[in-house]
């Protein structure tokens, strides 16, 4: 089954554009509510989708290239944003999760991947699934952290006080440090059976390690006298490291022997 | 850190120059601490209404030990660790083999418990084996893996400034080692509080901390047992004879391995057009193009090309027509038609490559159209491993597929590459590593601990919402 990509990227993004254009009314007609969140909800639906019949189109799972994951984060990231209304009663968030989801979106429609089916030997792996779809929902939870915590600060500055917005921004910080730790882990366990050794301070190793050490070093914090206020620069801050662990690490000085720059192969 | 705490009161409308303000002083304290004068000018200025400073006057070394005392002592021991590399001339840490390394090792965690029992009330070793510490150090940690995230790790001149300081080799340097070696105190002390009395309410604690205690203690002290090593056999031969990636000298094993048979397969082949003024390839066909099968059409700059027909193994036969051949001496064959917008269309074969052959290609223009060999889709070997006292393991070798033998682990490394899959010999590495149990069990203990954290994480949700 050959699903075009365009077509399931424009309809997802016309179903979150509607449902959020109608969550908008919800206020002053209740009666929307449903038909928003179905709506907001079958966009990333049609992303699932898409992912499915792409997964069996390419008799792999489509997590290599980065234009890959980027389908994964926009199907998941809506749904963190639709998690995070239902259990706090936070609706903004998600409106931000849609759009970014749309961004990425726009970003594979202006760059079509290479259409490759070809996996090398060395991510042949059981592995291979669980440790990228554990990082993948691990991303998505801490750049909702960060920016819960970016709203906080905008809260903060406008003196409002808002102890649910923080509660929302740790507890999403610890799942992603959690699915951190787990993608740490999965990934050395993988490394010693296709490269011989669990930890070889590879670039790509190093900037996970650096990152999980950020956030570990929020709990820390946060479990001693710091004020969670105050934390939320530094949960804002933290995405940067992952930002650079995420995408930056192709273009350092270090990343030359990298094992996890595949995409010359 | 906590040398004052700056509270703003933002119930102004000018709360932006608040923060102005604080930062000014912020700054002004950070350049001259002490000098009452300033702080007085400030103090005295009309904003002094809006900012409430609480001045936590702490002096240096009082009682309890905070984030000022801890941040100047991580700070010393990762100075003191590039004094220490650069005192030895950049040779980094001497390398501790078994059964040294294992005793330093345990008696010090044994010290680490005993002084942490022992001294639980001593104010010292609580600053030690508190989180204020933990936190400069896990911030120490950071800046040293930053410097080998940012800085090409490997060899460098002998004597050079970054040879001398080992940035670049910072994970086996003083001050990487000393940093870990004074992280492990300070876990290991806030553990020992956590596992005596033992308390079930602990058990994710203890998890953590010390399955990264062990993972990390072991990784690092264990890295010098472990022994890499690389393994060329060729086909129908054995072999006990390995050499390691730094040194070429050779080194006996206690085993050998014969070669039964090394295969490759490959993925289809792929379409390419080739400049041969320029020498390179155009990846402009490639990006369209799938993998070539029969029927497969591709589209560049108003040159049409299908792939009418396809062997994956066959030679060139009579009259220029390829003959199915097997696959130990054949190669790809396609025929393709070429269509060019105002030109009626060419048909031709081209094939991919072999050592014993030549690839045929197609002229379009200036430009020629070639078939690539696949990629390797796997590789493996047919072994047998024959240990000194004569035991015999016969197995095959593929990537992600490692086999166990006597201690050892054998990967599947590489091949002739210039050959590809006619390569005549195997690439294998062998690799010991005795510590490799004991860092696994960390790792699980940290995934044990994981699921509680994550399972507590969710039931605080409901307490949250
Ligand atoms: C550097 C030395 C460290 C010290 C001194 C330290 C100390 C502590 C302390 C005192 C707590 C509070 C526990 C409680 O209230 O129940 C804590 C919590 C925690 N630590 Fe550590 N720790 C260190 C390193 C680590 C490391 C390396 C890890 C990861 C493997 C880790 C993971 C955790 C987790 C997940 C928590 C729970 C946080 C929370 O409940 O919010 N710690 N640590």
């Amino acid at each position: 089954m050959n699903v075009d990509f365009n077509t399931a990227a424009k309809a997802a993004i016309g179903c979150w554009a509607t449902g959020s254009l109608l969550s908008l009314f919800v206020r002053r007609t209740p009666i929307l509510k449903l038909p928003a969140l179905m709506l907001s909800f079958a966009g990333s639906l049609v992303m699932v989708g898409f992912i499915a019949s792409y997964w069996s189109l390419l008799d792999r799972p489509p997590l290599r290239t980065l234009g890959e994951t980027r389908l994964w984060y926009a199907a998941l990231i809506p749904l963190v944003g639709f998690l995070v209304e239902y259990r706090w009663k936070i609706a903004w968030l998600k409106f931000y999760c849609m759009g970014l989801a749309a961004f990425f979106l726009v970003i594979n429609m202006l760059h079509p991947e290479v259409f490759d089916k070809t996996l090398m030997p060395a991510l042949q792996s059981p592995w291979f699934i669980p440790h990228v779809v554990v990082y993948l929902v691990g991303y998505v939870m801490l750049a909702a952290s960060s920016v819960t915590a970016l709203h906080n600060i905008s809260l903060q500055l406008r003196s409002k006080g808002n102890v649910n917005g923080e509660s929302v921004s740790h507890y999403l910080a610890l799942l992603g440090f959690v699915l951190l730790t787990f993608g740490l882990i999965f990934g050395a366990l993988w490394a010693k059976e296709a490269w011989g050794h669990y930890w070889t301070w590879d670039p790509k190793e190093t900037w996970a390690f650096l990152s999980w050490l950020a956030y570990l070093g929020y709990l820390h914090a946060c479990r001693y006298k710091i004020d969670r206020g105050k934390l939320q620069w530094y949960l804002a801050l933290s995405f940067l490291v992952l930002l650079v662990c995420w995408f930056g690490v192709n273009y350092l000085p270090s990343a030359r022997n990298s094992v996890h720059t595949y995409t010359q192969s | 850190m906590h040398i004052f705490l700056l509270v703003t009161v933002f119930k102004e409308k000018i709360f932006w120059l608040n923060n102005i303000i604080c930062l000014i002083l912020l700054w002004c304290y950070i350049l001259d601490v002490c000098n009452p004068l300033m702080r007085m000018v400030f103090f005295h200025q009309a904003y002094f209404r809006y900012i409430v400073m609480v001045v936590v006057r702490r002096r240096w070394f009082q009682t309890p030990w905070e984030f000022r005392e801890s941040s100047l002592g991580a700070a010393l021991i990762v100075v003191a660790g590039f004094i220490l590399q650069y005192a030895t001339s950049g040779q980094g840490v001497p390398p501790l083999h078994l059964p040294l390394n294992a005793v330093i090792l345990v008696l010090f965690a044994v010290l680490t418990l005993g002084v942490g029992l022992g001294f639980r009330e001593n104010r010292l070793v609580q600053w030690l084996g508190g989180i204020p510490l933990g936190l400069s150090l896990i911030v120490a940690l950071a800046l040293l893996s930053l410097i080998g995230g940012v800085i090409p790790q490997g060899e460098v001149a002998p004597g050079s400034l970054p040879a001398l300081l080992g940035v670049n080799q910072i994970f086996s340097s003083w001050p990487f080692a000393l940093t870990v070696l004074l992280f492990l105190a300070n876990l290991g002390l806030s553990l020992s509080w956590r596992l005596v009395p033992f308390s079930m309410k602990n058990i994710q604690f203890i998890l953590f901390h010390a399955g990264f205690w062990i993972a990390l203690s072991c990784g690092v002290f264990g890295s010098p047992d472990i022994q890499r090593l690389i393994m060329k056999v060729d086909e129908g031969g054995e072999s006990n004879m390995a050499y390691s990636r730094e040194s070429d000298s050779e080194q006996q094993l206690p085993f050998s391995v014969f070669l039964h048979d090394f295969s490759l397969e490959e993925y289809p082949p792929q379409l390419f057009l080739y400049d041969p003024r320029k020498n390179h390839a155009l990846q402009e066909l490639a990006k369209t193009t799938t993998l070539v099968h029969k029927g497969v059409k591709a589209s560049w700059k108003g040159v049409a090309v299908e792939v009418l027909d396809f062997l994956p193994n066959a030679l060139p036969g009579k009259n220029g027509i390829p003959e199915p051949a097997d696959r130990t001496a054949g190669v790809a064959f396609a025929k393709v038609r070429i269509t060019n917008t105002n030109a009626v269309p060419t048909y031709a074969w081209i094939s991919s490559i072999s050592p014993m052959m030549k690839p045929w290609a197609a002229p379009i223009g200036e430009l020629l159209l070639v078939m690539a060999p696949g990629t390797p889709k796997a590789f493996r070997s047919d072994v047998t491993v024959r240990g000194e006292s004569g035991q015999l393991v016969t197995a095959t070798l593929e990537v992600n597929h490692p086999i166990n033998v006597m201690g050892w682990k054998l990967y599947q490394m590489g091949y002739d590459d210039e050959a590809g899959r006619w390569s005549k010999y195997s690439l294998i590495e062998v690799i010991r590593d005795p510590w490799l149990p004991a860092v696994y069990l960390g790792f699980f203990m940290i995934m044990a601990g994981n699921v509680l954290f994550f399972w507590n994480g969710i039931k605080q949700k409901e307490v949250a919402s």
